[in-house]
């Protein structure tokens, strides 16, 4: 046997690891290891994420603009209602002062009649 | 005798795009006033609030026929404390312009014992802008209307009853007494 051999056999023999070693390796995988800020950022982008990224965004403009055009439709139901009831009322008043004056003009006519 | 303008005669006063009365000379009666009311609903402002207006509501909806054709309406109401704040110069200007060409007075009606004077003119006729003011003046209050367009008496006349105007029975007018002397012009 040359001496080769030897060496070969000798690096290649089996050899029983320490007893601690699995208790060792369970316990180093079980440490997470703290992320990076790339792979932080990196999160953001993935597929699914990026969907509520976008989702956060467009919901953050359009509420506002949705608020405002609730605002303006407010005021614009507040301004309708107030000419409406100004509407109301000077037909009211014309009614009323039409009123007055055929009764007036009745009134005046059975005076008449009578006479 | 028949009344001029019976509520039962479909009166409509054909009109185009109307002009209003200026009722700027009785900008100054504000200051005297107790109370003044005052309502200014232009075309444009009038269609709004015509849209408003309630085609469920029975009430609402006649207005809203009555308007349809109108190009404005203008209320001024002026409450006094006392008699006398104001004076028929104060009218003038306003009757000046009832006396242009197209105005005429349908009806004119002075009560001696309440001093009630109330006139109501129509402006017909032609191309020329139609419409109808109403003038009553007694001597706490005076009241300026102004309608500018077609205006439908009798629509106007049946809001009587509704809308809080009391409704005139002019169909059973002989129960009634009169209850005073009336000076009719």
């Amino acid at each position: 046997m040359s001496n080769l051999e030897d060496d070969l056999k000798m690096a290649l023999r089996r050899e029983e690891p320490p007893a601690d070693f699995a208790d060792r390796m369970l316990a180093r995988l079980s440490q997470s290891p703290e992320p990076s800020w790339r792979e932080r950022l990196s999160v953001l982008v993935r597929p699914p994420r990026l969907q509520w990224v976008a989702v956060t965004v467009m919901v953050s403009v359009l509420l506002p603009f949705a608020g405002l055009q609730i605002r303006k439709q407010q005021q614009y139901n507040a301004e309708g209602e107030r000419a409406k009831q100004q509407l109301l009322f000077a037909v009211r008043v014309a009614g009323s002062r039409l009123h007055q004056a055929q009764k007036r003009v009745l009134e005046g006519s059975r005076v008449g009649t009578r006479l | 005798m028949k009344i001029p303008w019976v509520l039962a005669t479909f009166v409509l006063v054909s009109a185009g795009y109307g002009q209003a009365l200026d009722f700027k000379n009785l900008e100054k009666l504000s200051a005297k006033a107790k109370d003044v009311t005052e309502v200014t609903l232009d075309g444009s402002l009038l269609r709004f609030a015509a849209k408003f207006l309630s085609n469920d509501d029975p009430d609402q909806a006649k207005v809203k026929k009555l308007v349809a054709e109108l190009k404005g309406i203008y209320v001024k109401t002026y409450e006094f404390e006392g008699e006398g704040e104001y004076s028929e110069s104060d009218l003038a200007p306003i009757r000046s312009q009832l006396r242009s060409p197209g105005w005429s007075r349908i009806v004119g009606v002075h009560t001696k014992r309440e001093h009630d004077n109330t006139e109501i003119y129509l402006k017909t006729g032609g191309t020329e802008p139609g419409g109808l003011a109403i003038v009553c003046a007694n001597p706490r209050e005076l009241t300026v209307v102004n309608i500018v367009g077609k205006i439908d008496l009798e629509e106007l006349s049946e809001l009587g009853g509704n809308l809080g105007v009391p409704k005139l029975d002019l169909d059973k007018p002989k129960g009634v007494k009169p209850d005073g002397k009336k000076d009719d012009h």
